[in-house]
């Protein structure tokens, strides 16, 4: 059994006409890299709030079928419990910081679990490091960038420890080279500490290389389900109209027009180059 | 974004910055008491110029400054009241004493204004809502204290943007009688207000995510704790009261005429 899992998911949110997920049932390995995608107003929020007890706790509604995360049953367990275990990162950074400095809203979660204070100042300034914004511990909120705060907004739920970190397209709000620089932290939480990610994106082309898995979602429902290389080289996953990384969409084409190329899809531009290269040297 | 600097807070350290706000607080409230106390001049522009080595120390001189010039039209108006009542009262003349009391009485306001206004300028909201938590207020007044303080330049900001906004589509602010002007107002505040809704509901969940109200017994990452400088603003604070109750009760406090008569 995996780290989440859901089992026939059906929510309905309080006075809408239907469902925004129907018969969701999807699972996640523990230290997986989870890349949840699909287009706009597909469902994939909602599903976010499903793994951390959002819905059904914070959102009346209407839910069936089974939420299972980090071996607790949503329904049973109230948020803050759920907290512990799962963290959830935001679109808006603006709107998740409330405290009147950096290093006092890392520490926001942890003072409500009520952890004794050298705990506490020992795990906030190790989430700040790991995010890399010790130095501006300091400062208030306002006085940072998006990037920055989205930074502040990952290491908040890090102090936590959550076994499972859920990211909600974090970088909708930045530019191109912030929203690397999120991935590149996302990235290690993964690799280096081994945090189950789920990340919620549409910018496959910086993303897709550190995914184990993808999810791809339409109109309330799991589309596609499995393996990067063999969702993104599929049709279905074009006729939805996710964004392909554009490297995997030239090894189509080209492959398409007769060129040889070796038979491991890339999902990164310097995969597409080193394959590229070889290509050249034998054609 | 002028109009709203003022809002923003900046996290300064001076010796009168990092002393413990309950202590302030209690010395601002002394302050108050001692003026009350009096009504002779004399002892009320010793308390008013007990308070500018703090404003010195914590080098907020521009923004004192600027809180007392806010204070004196009300200032005026008490000194026209004072004088004004006491002229009719003596029979249409003006004599030292009431032009003395008058001063007194405008000096009792602006030794309240300034004691208020060192206390504010000094003290962060953030070190406020600490102080509020550890004297047991509950903790929700105090998130809603310190949150509010967070999102005045972000609301500030996003006032600015539907401003700009509105006024790119057509919208005069500036015209018409000053009923028109406030209705003017009405598509700047409805966005305002619906967007902040919408903000409260995200700050709402993010909240919920992080363990609000997870335990009754909460921490937290920093603790007040009396220093040097606290013991001695405690110190300083009996002091006055001790002085200021032994002269109001023992000593006949000479007004400024005579003074000024007794000098050779």
């Amino acid at each position: 059994m995996g780290v989440i899992e859901t089992r026939n998911v059906t929510y309905t949110y309080p006075g809408a006409a239907k469902p925004s997920i129907v018969d969701v049932s999807l699972n996640i390995e523990k230290g997986e890299f989870t890349l949840i995608t699909g287009p706009s107003g597909c469902g994939k929020t909602t599903i976010c709030r499903c793994f951390n007890g959002l819905i059904p706790h914070f959102y009346q509604g209407e839910m069936k079928g089974e939420t299972i995360v980090a071996g607790l049953n949503v329904s049973e367990h109230p948020i803050y419990e759920l907290a512990k275990h799962v963290g959830l990162v935001f679109q808006n950074p603006e709107n998740q910081l409330f405290a009147l400095s950096v290093e006092k809203d890392v520490a926001f979660g942890l003072e409500n679990l009520g952890v004794p204070r050298e705990e506490m100042r020992k795990r906030v300034d190790w989430a700040l490091n790991l995010t890399e914004m010790y130095d501006l511990r300091e400062r208030a909120p306002s006085e940072l960038s998006g990037g920055q705060q989205q930074r502040v907004a990952i290491a908040s739920v890090l102090a936590m420890q959550p076994e499972v970190v859920i990211l909600d397209e974090p970088t909708s709000f930045l530019d191109p080279l912030s929203a690397k620089k999120i991935f590149e932290v996302i990235r290690d939480l993964n690799r280096k500490l081994g945090i189950t990610v789920v990340l919620v994106e549409h910018r496959l082309d910086l993303t897709a290389r550190y995914a184990d898995h993808i999810i791809v979602m339409d109109e309330g429902k799991v589309a596609l389900d499995g393996d990067p290389h063999e969702i993104l080289r599929s049709e279905e996953a074009r006729l939805i109209g996710i964004g392909i990384p554009k490297a995997t969409r030239l090894y189509q084409i080209l492959k398409k027009d007769g060129l040889k190329l070796g038979n491991t899809i890339p999902l990164s531009s310097e995969e597409m180059a080193s394959m590229l290269t070889e290509a050249l040297k034998d054609g | 974004m002028s109009v709203f600097s003022g809002l923003k807070f900046r996290k300064v350290s001076s010796p009168i910055h990092n002393l413990d706000p309950r202590v302030k607080f209690v010395y601002v409230c002394a302050i108050f008491v001692v003026a009350i106390l009096f009504s002779e001049m004399l002892p009320l522009v010793i308390l008013f110029l007990i308070q500018i080595p703090f404003v010195l120390l914590a080098s907020v001189e521009r923004e004192w400054l600027r809180s007392m010039r806010g204070a004196a039209f009300l200032a005026t108006i008490i000194f026209l009241t004072n004088i004004g009542a006491a002229f009719f009262r003596d029979g249409y003349v003006l004599t030292a004493p009431s032009v003395e009391s008058a001063v007194a009485m405008t000096l009792r306001f602006m030794v309240l204004v300034e004691s208020f206004s060192v206390f504010f300028l000094t003290t962060s909201p953030d070190h406020l809502g600490l102080a509020l938590e550890q004297t047991r207020v509950p903790y929700e007044f105090v998130f809603a204290f310190t949150t509010a303080v967070r999102f005045v330049p972000v609301l500030a900001e996003e006032a600015q943007t539907i401003m700009d906004a509105q006024k790119a589509r057509g919208l005069e602010l500036e015209r018409g009688n000053f009923l028109k002007r406030i209705r003017n107002y009405i598509p700047i505040l409805i966005p305002l207000i619906i967007g902040a809704i919408r903000r409260s509901l995200e700050l709402a969940e993010a909240m919920e995510s992080r363990a609000w109200g997870a335990t009754k017994k909460r921490t937290n990452l920093y603790v007040l704790k009396m220093q040097r400088g606290d013991f001695v603003l405690i110190a300083i604070t009996f002091g006055i009261l001790v002085i200021a109750i032994y002269a109001r009760l023992f000593v006949r406090i000479p007004t400024v005429n005579e003074l000024l008569r007794s000098l050779p």
